[in-house]
């Protein structure tokens, strides 16, 4: 092929176009750098100032936190209007010098404008102490690149007097600035207060947690976020939180919105309408998505008539539907105010609840253990008859107590109960009888029986911690007992007085599966979760753990038993619910002996006499011939069980029967319609009554959407 | 051996040990600033940005790598069958492209979207050094009738590219025929007529084949205050940008008008204005001053060629740089108007990163080769 590539044409014959053309390269290149030197060098300060004229600041939508209803929609749990006061730390600044576009606060934190001069000032206004001033600190120094631009809460739910102080002084606290927030509201203060929980702030560990598994949709949690701590806030704590959303906002230097008008004269700034500059800078807003509302099984009239006629110091109350494990009603006492631990609580508050010896954080329904006393006796009924130690028709002769060996074991009865068949011995609770049965077959039938009716295993109720119980055999004495196990230990667990403890909770579901015919059900608190158009999220069917595999005929006679206490002379608690003329109640009286046996919180002196006194039980369900709910009274050191616990128990039931007389308002009334409320999606939804501070809320939200940070 | 310039493997490793690495390594350095560069431009909107980069690098070092082992004068042959290839893939796209953004300028190719008017900027430098290549009468210089033949060559493609339309490409092949026009020599009075003529060029097009919102550029390039909020948007940050990084800059991943995203397009053409901004005046010497070396480096490289072509291929080759990173720079500093140009090396996408390697590949191939028959 023809190439004729003489050397003669090659590249070194045009040198001098060569030298031109790198002359002319070398010239454009100085053009475009002596044209960076006007911009940057000459010019670089005045950009730089228009530079800081125009923030786009990202300013985060708190999303609305589902409200927690009862099962009729009687809202227990809202959200009400308060402030968080915020700060932004490139804003804050010496307004004279304008923000911080360097990180040079972060070269010497301690001399910077903000922590010299801001910081001081709004620990003043605010009454911060020192630990919330080294929170900020803290959280200043680490901010940098883009994080220095967001602004995080410095406190939240700040009370009027101090958001006045803010108010009026706000032009010296650059980069200060105060956000609507809704704040948590307990609509009944310490009512249910173990079963609905409470919140207070993310701690930094958990915070760093959420971020490593935060998804794409929300920002996760944040500085001086809230989240669920105990009860069902906790428990439901992704459902009821929803996604937090976010908008932009043009400010200047000062973290001031720039309002959306023309400027007089030749413009200098991009500004003339910060939404369009918004739109330019494709940053896309997102509205909030608010959470899931929570619809309780709890019956908030059945709630307020046990909170009632519950007058113990100390103890729990729950009531279950039999055939479904869906409580009604519920509480634990003393209670706490979920309103006062949620937010401002002053440390002497804080110290008083932790220091108090009755200990108000525990849930005593599922997180404390007792002995159970005489309404054990059910158990070793069961164990006795399913063994065939004993039949329907079995007798003892009771003449005050049983002899083992050398020991002597006393019924309570001191006179004797002459001839006890299980049905009088259930009904009078003799002692005898079951020392006899115990004595027959040993421990370790009871405690199989007690296992099946869901002792000694978690109940799983999911919204605090709980204690599983001890359910004593064989094994167990031989591993905890010094001497090992012996036949007297039967004796005393046959009765509920051995190591046998049990959780209110555990005893309440036992007696509701010998109610329903022999189903043990998981409690459960939540019916649905909904979201806040009232559309079905999720239900929760009835969760059964087992079949007792009881015949028919032995859970009878027991239940046979347990309507003579409450309905035949002689019976424990028969002084009591023959004030009931309607309604049948099998139920069983206990009394748990404390003194000796420990159990309980820890003794102190000067209360010796309160804290050893007995536990008093009352377990039940009514329609005896047809339940339909089951209930436990538990009062701590109350002495005599049929006496303290049975009268609130019989209110209570009273309560049941005629809130179901009553026509038409047992159907669960529809979810309050939100009032004028926005499309669901276009801005945080309203939530509340007419009337209610969340309407006010609703109303607060949107002129702050609109305006964005108002001067 | 047919062709007696190529006759052994010694000479082939031989064009190996005379490869101008310096070009090489000068733009690796450049590509490295451009990835630290885009991972800080793109960091709060897609963070995964500069890998996806990186793999164009890698993809593009191949296709570099591809360019050389072959002996570029085979191209002498292959120069006006790419050309007529290329000019069939224009008008495939005019006629069933990928739309995007109201233009038309891509070719859906199953997985690759393929841009033709990017591969016509190398297929001009192509069929203009094998013109001038086998020109050998005019060394005094040419007149404009001379040059029918590449004003011909010229303005099909420059048509073709106007009409998608993407005016910043049009005109960079324009530059670059230009530039290799000019390198062959135009006679002084030829040249007066030929500036006339783009006058009145202009004038027409402004009139008639410029859309809307060409004209609209061009006139809030000459006044970008003018209309802060519409079209003079991009000039207006942009010039803030840069100006407010003034000396040493606001450091990586601290520029205020980057980081809160002011402007859309900062990864890809207006690139330089997050470099301006995070690095000051300091920073833009450096890496302008690196362009600069690139530029002598691939002109010594032009002048050491063995013969014409190679000369007017690696010509080609300083064009494209130049006249991308002139026009790229000279946008953001508001000295042009803003046009869809690319900043070589710097700008994150595909089509810009592959153009600009099988250039320097093409380059390499020259400069391997200085010393082959």
């Amino acid at each position: 092929m023809p190439l004729t590539v003489g050397p003669s044409m090659g590249g070194r014959d045009f040198r001098a176009r060569f030298l031109i053309m790198a002359g002319l390269v070398t010239l454009a290149m100085l053009v475009l750098v002596t044209r960076l030197y006007v911009l940057q060098v000459n010019r670089g300060e005045e950009y730089e100032g228009k530079s800081t004229e125009n923030f786009i600041k990202e300013t985060r939508v708190p999303a609305f936190r589902g409200r927690i209803l009862d099962r009729r929609g009687e809202v227990l749990v809202d959200n009400r209007p308060s402030y968080n006061v915020t700060l932004t730390p490139a804003f804050c600044n010496d307004p004279a010098k304008g923000p911080l576009l360097r990180d040079k606060a972060r070269a010497n934190p301690e001399k910077s404008y903000c922590l010299t001069e801001v910081i001081p000032k709004l620990a003043t206004y605010l009454s911060l102490d020192s630990d919330e001033v080294n929170r900020i600190v803290e959280h200043l120094k680490k901010a940098k690149g883009l994080v220095r631009f967001r602004e995080f809460t410095v406190k939240s739910d700040v009370d009027l007097d101090s958001l006045d102080r803010l108010q009026a002084n706000l032009m010296d606290l650059p980069g200060v600035y105060y956000l609507p927030v809704p704040h948590r509201k307990y609509n009944y203060g310490t009512a249910a207060a173990h079963v609905l929980g409470y919140m207070n702030e993310i701690t930094s560990d958990e915070l760093k947690s959420y971020e490593e598994k935060a998804d794409r949709e929300g920002p996760g949690y944040q500085l001086g976020d809230y989240i669920g701590r105990r009860g069902v806030e906790a428990a439901f704590e992704d459902k009821l939180r929803g996604a937090d959303g976010k908008t932009f906002t043009i400010v200047d230097a000062k973290g001031k919105p720039m309002q959306s008008q023309r400027r007089a004269g030749p413009a200098s700034l991009p500004l003339e309408d910060p939404d369009e500059l918004i739109k330019m800078a494709k940053q896309e807003p997102r509205p909030a998505r608010p959470g899931n509302n929570l619809v309780l099984s709890l019956d908030w009239r059945l709630q307020q008539k046990a909170e009632e006629v519950f007058t113990a110091q100390a103890g729990a109350v729950a009531v279950v539907d039999v055939h479904t494990g869906f409580i009604l009603a519920m509480l634990s006492k003393p209670a706490y105010d979920p309103n006062k631990l949620t937010g401002r609580i002053s440390k002497s508050e804080l110290k008083s609840i932790a220091e108090d010896p009755l200990e108000p954080l525990i849930f005593r329904a599922v997180q404390q253990h007792y002995h159970p006393g005489s309404t054990y006796k059910v158990v070793t009924a069961l164990a006795g008859l399913d063994s065939g130690t004993i039949g329907p028709g079995s007798q003892v002769v009771c003449n005050g107590g049983y002899s083992l060996g050398s020991r002597r074991w006393r019924c309570h009865n001191e006179g004797g109960h002459g001839v006890a068949d299980l049905h009088h011995a259930i009904s009078w609770s003799c002692d005898t009888f079951f020392y006899s049965t115990g004595d027959r077959m040993g421990i370790d039938p009871i405690a199989a029986m007690a296992r099946k009716l869901g002792f000694g295993a978690l109940p799983k109720l999911g919204v605090s911690p709980e204690v599983p119980g001890i359910v004593p055999d064989t094994d167990y004495h031989n591993r905890v007992t010094p001497g090992g196990y012996t036949k007297g230990l039967a004796l005393n667990t046959a009765i509920g007085q051995g190591d046998n403890n049990v959780s209110p909770m555990q005893l309440l579901m036992a007696y509701a599966a010998i109610a329903n015919g022999g189903t043990l059900y998981k409690p459960q608190l939540v019916l649905r979760t909904e979201d806040v158009e009232g559309n079905i999220d999720k239900s929760f069917a009835p969760v059964a753990v087992r079949e007792l595999g009881v015949k028919k005929a032995h859970l009878d006679a027991v239940i046979d038993g347990l309507k003579a206490v409450a309905n035949e002379p002689g019976g424990t608690a028969y002084w009591i619910f023959r004030k009931l003329p309607n309604v049948t109640v099998a139920g069983k009286t206990g009394t748990a002996q404390v003194i000796a046996l420990g159990g309980g919180p820890r003794l102190k002196e000067e209360q010796m006499d309160f804290f050893q006194r007995d536990h008093a039980w009352f377990v039940a369900f009514a329609p005896a011939d047809k339940p339909e709910i089951a209930i436990v009274v538990l009062s701590e050191h109350g002495g005599h069980g049929g006496t303290v616990s049975g009268p609130p128990a019989l209110e209570i039931i009273k309560e049941y029967f005629r809130l179901k007389e009553l026509p038409a308002v047992i159907e669960p009334p529809p979810l309050p319609a939100r009032p004028g409320g926005p499309p669901p999606g276009a801005t945080p939804p309203q939530q509340g009554l007419p009337g209610t501070p969340s309407e006010r809320m609703g109303v607060l939200e949107s002129d702050w959407m609109r305006s964005g940070l108002a001067a | 051996m047919e062709l007696g310039y190529s006759s052994n493997r010694g000479g082939e490793l031989k064009a190996w040990r005379h490869a101008p690495w310096h070009v090489l390594l000068l733009a690796t350095v450049v590509a490295g600033i451009g990835v630290w560069n885009l991972s800080s431009a793109s960091r709060n909107t897609a963070p995964e940005l500069w890998r996806s980069q990186v793999a164009w690098l890698g993809v593009g070092l191949a296709v570099c790598g591809a360019m050389t082992v072959f002996d570029y004068r085979y191209l002498l042959h292959l120069a006006y069958p790419v050309y007529g290839v290329i000019v069939a893939l224009l008008l495939a796209v005019l006629l069933k492209g990928h739309a995007a953004m109201g233009a038309r300028r891509w070719l859906d190719l199953g997985p690759v979207h393929l841009q033709p008017s990017e591969l016509m900027k190398i297929g001009m430098v192509l069929v203009l050094a094998r013109f001038f290549h086998e020109d050998t009468q005019h060394k005094d210089g040419y007149s404009l009738p001379n040059l029918w033949q590449p004003a011909l060559l010229l303005l099909a493609p420059v048509a073709l590219v106007m009409k998608q339309p993407d005016l910043g490409t049009a005109m960079i092949i324009a530059a670059v025929a230009g530039t290799m026009v000019l390198f062959a020599k135009v006679r002084w009075k030829s040249l007066a007529i030929a500036a006339a003529a783009l006058v009145g060029a202009a004038v027409f097009a402004w009139s008639s084949v410029l859309k809307k919102y060409q004209r609209d550029r061009i006139l809030t390039f000459l006044d970008p205050e003018s209309d802060v909020l519409g079209k003079g948007y991009h000039a207006t940050q942009s010039l803030i940008a840069v100006g407010s990084g003034r000396s040493f800059g606001k450091g990586w991943g601290n520029g205020t008008q980057t980081q809160l995203s002011f402007l859309p397009e900062q990864h890809t053409d207006f690139i330089f204005s997050v470099w301006g901004e995070e690095h000051g005046f300091v920073g833009a010497i450096i890496l302008i001053g690196l362009y600069l070396l690139l530029l002598v480096a691939v002109i010594g490289v032009a002048a050491g060629a063995r013969e014409k072509f190679g000369a007017f291929l690696a010509v080609g080759v300083a064009g494209i740089l130049f006249w991308h990173v002139f026009v790229n720079i000279g946008m953001v500093t508001g000295v042009l108007p803003v046009v869809g140009v690319t900043l070589p090396l710097m700008s994150y996408g595909g089509s810009s990163v592959l153009t600009n390697m099988v250039a320097l590949g093409l380059l390499m191939n020259v400069g391997m080769r200085r010393h082959l028959f």
